[in-house]
């Protein structure tokens, strides 16, 4: 049963009539535990245990890029399956160094921070995969930096992880690989995420000192193509 | 002690463990970490921050971290103390000229309060090289006979071939758990 939030407007603009639907039909129960993306926003600071009562994925980024005082940047993305050891998705950026040329007043503010990954069905029958994160700091020390993700289809909470970094050492480059047994998903549920593709989704918290600096978004496609 | 019961049962549900390793540059701790992973090793510079890993290992929750090991790193080695069960220690056995660096480093470590608690594996590692000291020159050097406040044990390895890799943390594990998910 996916138990969605109710009574509140936080469905994604960009949203098909479908995807309102399939809110309303689901019950009324479940409301008093969450909290919704609209009281976070009312917040000044949003910590990990508040994002951790998020019922669904976010409509909106929770803060600004301007927020991301540390200087946090994510430089790689990799996944791999450890049964062969194929590695199935790569993508690196260069250092900021490098970016940020060019003045087009008209770039996507939200660029960098959302990523959308074209995936075959195949890719949902994984038993074991590595996901890998590469990521610099900026020149001040970062005491406790905690990464929150979560994944849903649809309404329905897949996935989610908690990890505390702890310390990053100042102007350092550091790597994450979780290596993981992929979700068990019902036939029905897998056939769904495969004919509805980007409505699988995740939102990535990162804190630092339990306060949000940065929020990434992503979606997927398993339906094997663009 | 009933807050050290209470910890162990924290940690016993989860059964997470918490591998530091740590040891000069060069040492090859990042190769070691790659290789015990199955990934590629081909690919590997010198590390200027973390790399961790998480994963199942008969049924621990591993979190391996693996530090820089450059000297204007090296302070910043502290930060990542806390919560450590195992303290992994990576030797190149061919560096003869940096052994003494090395002993010295690993004495420092073992007077951290913050690592008291944690076990010691040191790999000798490069031992596929040919100029290679053997695990027992670098248990010499390194004076391991000498400790009394660390379980400890040294394998000799080669990070390249992966040999003696799973031995050494297999051992890692069996004294921690022995130490921390035993009935109280």
């Amino acid at each position: 049963m996916s138990s969605s939030s109710l009574g509140t407007d936080t469905l994604p603009s960009n949203r098909t009539q479908e995807g309102a639907m399939k809110v309303k039909q689901s019950g009324g129960q479940g409301v008093a535990a969450g909290s919704t993306e609209e009281q976070l926003l009312r917040k000044t600071h949003i910590s990990p245990e508040d994002v951790l009562l998020l019922q669904k994925i976010t409509s909106d980024y929770l803060c600004t890029p301007e927020e991301n005082i540390y200087k946090i940047d994510f430089t790689r993305f990799k996944i791999r399956d450890m049964e062969s050891g194929t590695v199935l998705f790569e993508i690196t950026k260069p250092p900021a160094s490098e970016r940020e040329h060019g003045d087009k007043k008209d770039v996507d503010p939200n660029a960098g921070r959302f990523v959308r990954y074209q995936f075959t069905p195949a890719f949902l029958r994984l038993r074991q995969v590595g996901a890998t994160v590469e990521f610099t700091v900026g020149d001040k020390p970062i005491n406790n930096f905690r990464m929150i993700e979560r994944h849903y289809f649809r309404d329905q909470l897949l996935k989610s992880f908690d990890f505390e970094f702890g310390f990053c050492i100042p102007s350092s480059k550091n790597t994450c690989e979780h290596i993981y047994e992929f979700p068990q998903l019902s036939e029905d549920l897998i056939r769904e995420m495969i004919i509805h593709p980007y409505e699988t989704q995740s939102d990535s918290f990162y804190f630092v000192d339990n306060k949000l600096v940065m929020h990434n978004k992503a979606d997927y496609s398993y339906s094997g193509g663009p | 002690m009933v807050l050290l019961t209470i910890l162990k049962k924290l940690k016993q549900k989860e059964r997470e463990v918490r591998l530091l390793m740590l040891g000069l540059d060069n040492a090859g701790k990042t190769t070691i970490l790659k290789k015990f992973n199955g990934e590629d090793i081909n690919t590997i510079s010198p590390t200027l921050g973390f790399n961790i890993k998480t994963l199942e290992h008969r049924g621990f929750k591993l979190n391996m971290w693996d530090v820089g090991g450059q000297k204007s790193l090296r302070s910043y080695w502290r930060n990542y103390f806390e919560s450590t069960d195992g303290l992994i220690w990576v030797v190149d056995s061919a560096d003869r000229a940096r052994l003494q660096d090395c002993a010295q480093e690993l004495a420092g470590l073992l007077l951290e309060e913050r690592l008291a608690g944690a076990t010691l594996l040191v790999f000798a590692n490069k031992q596929d090289l040919p100029g290679a000291l053997s695990k027992e020159d670098i248990c010499e050097a390194l004076e391991l006979a000498n400790i009394k406040t660390h379980h400890w044990c040294i394998q000799g390895c080669s990070a390249v071939t992966g040999e003696n890799l799973l031995l050494g943390i297999d051992w890692l594990l069996d004294d921690i758990s022995s130490r921390i998910f035993t009935a109280d």
